[in-house]
């Protein structure tokens, strides 16, 4: 079996184990590339209908053509799509430094939905590959219900087998997709003919890597206007995905400090 | 980068070892060398190293959390991506100290290959066997060795080859294969991309060493297992959904449901969006539509009908323990199987294996760390293999309320392996009742019940072509028991003697006892010196049908020569009476089934004569 093929059915296996053992369970869509792959890997576990809703917390800041990408896929893929509202910025921990306390702002709004429709289990869409405190997760993550992530102490996780019995405050954060790198889901994208935002691709020398808040993402240099040209790049590029999100570079250690109070 | 786009395969490979042994620092120069760190993880460092006063640490590559930073330890696993030439890479690093078992077995349960490292400096330590004793356990089966540090010991031969021969031994001993052992030093990169040139090392550098390795966990063969996940209703469907997790699917074949012991067969693959294959194979998730209307729920296993998996609610396993709380002996807990989940207890330690020495504890306590073999009872029949025989059935992990205490792998699930619905349905049948006859027991184990007779002088060969002609046939899924005449002596058959009348006797008791494992469908192969041609007849007659008479020829002078367990000499001085070809005879077969000759061949050689004669004349087909 090659690669990709590999990661697609452990990717199904994952979403199916956790569709059976937790009830009242959504999928996060950032409208990224890896939330349509995400998106496209239900499909294929559900056989075409994907029988749980998809959450986009939105921040009201993203680019207009990711809304206009949410607005057309969400009726061409026969979506139950739920919107969560995010606090505005006076809410949030001023000690954070500005891009970080804006991210944050998506943590809120991810926990007010949480709370709202109880939901026990949120698959979401993060790579191990993409930040290395991310590369120590597990793919069911328990979380409180403050969204803590007691990363000093997580579950043991063997094999493929998941443990989903937890008390009733905790939900799990299910990651379908950790195993994939940056190239997979690309390299799956042109495989599967999956359909992306137009943000990725190069205009006037420039294109997204990673798609975020519009005033805390920026493009990278780059004239890869085809996915060939991106897996191609992708195969000799020496910076790091998420360079082009100032959050990551404000502290030593914010990634972390996000992620342990629920950032995804 | 000359990266070849078709070099697609991945390697998942894990890097165990003491405490600060060195494994963050290989892994950090291995991709450094290979030009595979962005500028800015190297400047994250720096400037990590700077505000902690320290001088350059690979180990902050892979160390993200801040704890993990400030104290300067490996809490949880981690891994990470890169590729050669050759092929893709994903390492995984895990946490070298005691406390965080848990997570190094976490990592491990993903690796195919493991890397060992030992510091040439301190040698092998307790972390060091430790590690390597639960890969094997977890069926990682190949380790490249890495001796580091190498600078700081000048690169001294001596020191390498003692070192060698130490963990050589133990590897040997806990069944493991070393792929390779490398002379490194982590920190100037020798001999992981770059050679070092020493006079006494031509051997392959770390990098080589991994590219060239293939992953031998073949699927050729291996009985299906196809364990249901989930069953969707999908417009008017009934969909099974699941994973192979063993074997082949195939559309025209007919199947069995376990545990209920239905046949069913195939209507449809369900795939989205469609299917165009008639043949699914180990790892792929699929759906399928059956066309009987049966009960079917998640964790039951469909499977060829002639090599289904035992049907037990006993088992024997090995477990691994990281609770702070001891395990208890009859209390309620949860077993992870098949994708589901039944309550179970542990009815009995039977041992506690020291990991350091691999000595055996009886009737203690199962404490963190441990690895112990318990017998376990479940409410519920489950459908599991020997892990032995198929790795994905034959796993588990172990909850506790809300908490994965442990994990395991299963020994021995052969004790109710007859178990069919059949009977339990029917237990009020009395033991004369045959309920079920030689024949079900024939289409269920999938191969003949016969008898093998191996006789031959005593150090002729018969126990150790016996013994490793049971493990492969066992392994291939046949119902095979070895009986020794040796061990038959010390129970059995305690009464006799070796005079020729309790020969007679010995012959006969053993002959019937290996037709009683014919009726229970099992190939029976019996190493017994059994000098008399009248006697072995008498042996025949009672199965004739499945009665094979295997001569294992070697000269008495060979023999003599051989002498493994000294009994030649003692009959040479007299004491012992009656040794056959000494001081009794010997009447070779006149026309036996098969002729083994051990003089002219090597064991292994040996053995597989006997294999293909048994596979040949009651072999699966």
């Amino acid at each position: 079996m090659d690669h990709l093929t590999k990661l697609e059915n452990e990717s199904i296996f994952i979403l199916r184990q956790a569709y059976s053992s937790i009830k009242n369970i959504a999928m996060l869509w950032s409208l990224g590339k890896d939330s349509n792959v995400m998106v496209w890997l239900a499909f294929k576990a559900f056989l075409g209908k994907i029988p749980f809703p998809l959450v986009h917390v939105d921040t009201k800041k993203k680019f207009k053509e990711m809304y206009a990408f949410r607005d057309k896929y969400e009726k061409l893929w026969n979506l139950n799509l739920i919107l969560g509202d995010c606090p505005p910025i006076s809410k949030i921990d001023p000690s954070l430094p500005p891009a970080a306390r804006s991210a944050a702002r998506k943590t809120e709004g991810l926990k007010k939905i949480l709370n709202e429709k109880k939901f026990k289990g949120i698959i979401a869409g993060i790579r191990r590959d993409e930040q290395n405190t991310r590369a120590k997760e597990r793919f069911f993550s328990p979380r409180d219900e403050t969204g803590k992530w007691d990363v000093k102490n997580q579950p043991a996780e063997l094999w493929n087998s998941f443990n989903t019995e937890y008390p009733s405050n905790v939900h799990l954060r299910i990651h379908p997709l950790l195993s994939w790198t940056e190239i997979d889901i690309w390299r799956y994208i042109k495989r599967e003919n999956i359909p992306i935002v137009d943000l990725y691709f190069a205009q006037n020398g420039k294109r997204y890597r990673s798609l975020g808040d519009k005033d805390i993402t920026k493009p990278v240099e780059s004239n890869a206007s085809t996915l060939d040209e991106i897996i191609k790049e992708l195969q000799n590029t020496k910076t790091s995905e998420r360079s082009g999100r100032l959050m990551d570079k404000e502290e030593e250690n914010i990634f972390e400090k996000l992620r342990s109070k629920g950032y995804m | 980068m000359n990266f070849k786009q078709n070099s697609e395969d991945t390697l998942r490979v894990i890097i165990v070892g003491h405490v600060d042994h060195g494994k963050s620092t290989l892994i950090g120069k291995l991709l450094s060398d290979l030009n595979q760190i962005q500028e800015e993880k190297i400047n994250d460092i720096k400037k990590i190293c700077k505000t902690r006063g320290l001088k350059f640490e690979w180990a902050f590559l892979l160390d993200a959390l801040k704890t993990e930073r400030d104290q300067g330890i490996t809490i949880d696993t981690t891994q990470i991506f890169f590729r050669s030439d050759r092929r893709n890479y994903v390492f995984i690093d895990a946490p070298g100290h005691k406390e965080f078992l848990k997570n190094m077995i976490t990592g491990a349960t993903s690796a195919q290959l493991a890397i060992l490292i030992i510091d040439g400096l301190e040698g092998i330590q307790e972390q060091t066997k430790r590690h390597v004793f639960l890969l094997s356990l977890l069926g990682i089966k190949d380790v490249i060795v890495v001796i580091n540090k190498m600078d700081l010991i000048n690169y001294d031969k001596n020191k390498f080859a003692d070192l060698e021969a130490q963990i050589s031994k133990y590897l040997k001993s806990i069944n493991i294969k070393i792929t390779a052992i490398i002379p490194i030093s982590a920190w100037n990169g020798d001999n992981i991309v770059r050679k070092k040139t020493l006079r006494w090392y031509k051997g392959k550098v770390l990098l080589e060493v991994l590219d060239q390795f293939k992953d031998n966990a073949v699927d050729h063969g291996m009985p299906l297992r196809f364990v249901v996940q989930d069953i969707y209703k999908i417009s008017e469907k009934r969909i099974l959904v699941g994973r192979v997790e063993s074997g082949k699917l195939k559309k025209k074949s007919k199947y069995v449901i376990s545990p209920s012991n239905t046949k069913v067969s195939i209507k449809s693959f369900e795939i989205w969006p469609k299917s165009t294959k008639n043949e699914y194979v180990t790892g792929e998730c699929i759906g399928l539509e059956l066309n009987e209307k049966i009960f079917v729920e998640k964790g039951n296993v469909l499977s060829e009908i002639t090599r289904s998996p035992s049907l037990t609610n006993t088992f024997e396993a090995r477990i691994f323990w990281f609770s702070n709380q001891r395990l208890r002996i009859n209390k309620k807990y949860k077993i992870k199987i098949n994708t589901t989940d039944y309550e179970i207890i542990f009815s009995k330690i039977k041992k506690i294996i020291n990991i350091d020495d691999l000595t055996e504890k009886k009737n203690d306590d199962v404490e963190k760390n441990n690895v112990a073999d318990v017998l376990i009872d479940s409410e519920s029949i489950l459908c599991i293999d020997n892990f032995e025989l198929v790795n994905n059935t034959g796993k588990f992990s172990v909850i506790d309320q809300f908490e994965v205490v442990g994990g395991g792998v299963v020994k021995s699930a052969s004790k109710s392996e007859l178990i069919d619905s059949h009977i339990r349905i029917n237990e009020n049948v009395k033991s004369e009742d045959f309920f079920v006859n030689e024949i079900d027991r024939v289409l269920k184990v999938g191969h003949r019940p016969g008898i093998l007779w191996l006789t031959g002088l005593s150090g002729s060969g018969k126990s150790t072509i016996a013994k490793e002609v049971e493990k492969k046939l066992f392994l291939k899924g046949y119902n095979i028991f070895s009986l020794d005449g040796d061990n038959l002596r010390q129970g059995l058959n305690r009464d006799l003697d070796f005079m020729p009348e309790s020969r007679v006797e010995n012959i006969r008791r053993t002959a019937e006892v290996a037709s009683l494992f014919v009726s229970a469908g099992f190939i029976v192969l019996i190493s017994l010196i059994s000098p008399y041609k009248v006697d072995r007849n008498k042996a025949r007659a009672i199965r004739p049908e499945v009665f094979k008479e295997i001569f294992i020829k070697a000269s008495i002078e060979e023999c003599e020569k051989r002498d493994v367990k000294g009994l030649y000499a003692k009959a040479r001085s007299g004491r012992i009476k009656n040794f056959t070809g000494i001081t009794a005879p010997y009447e070779e077969p006149n026309k036996p089934e098969l002729i083994i000759d051990t003089e002219k061949n090597g064991i292994l050689e040996c053995s597989k004569m006997l294999e293909k004669f048994v596979e040949k004349e009651f072999g699966k087909k």
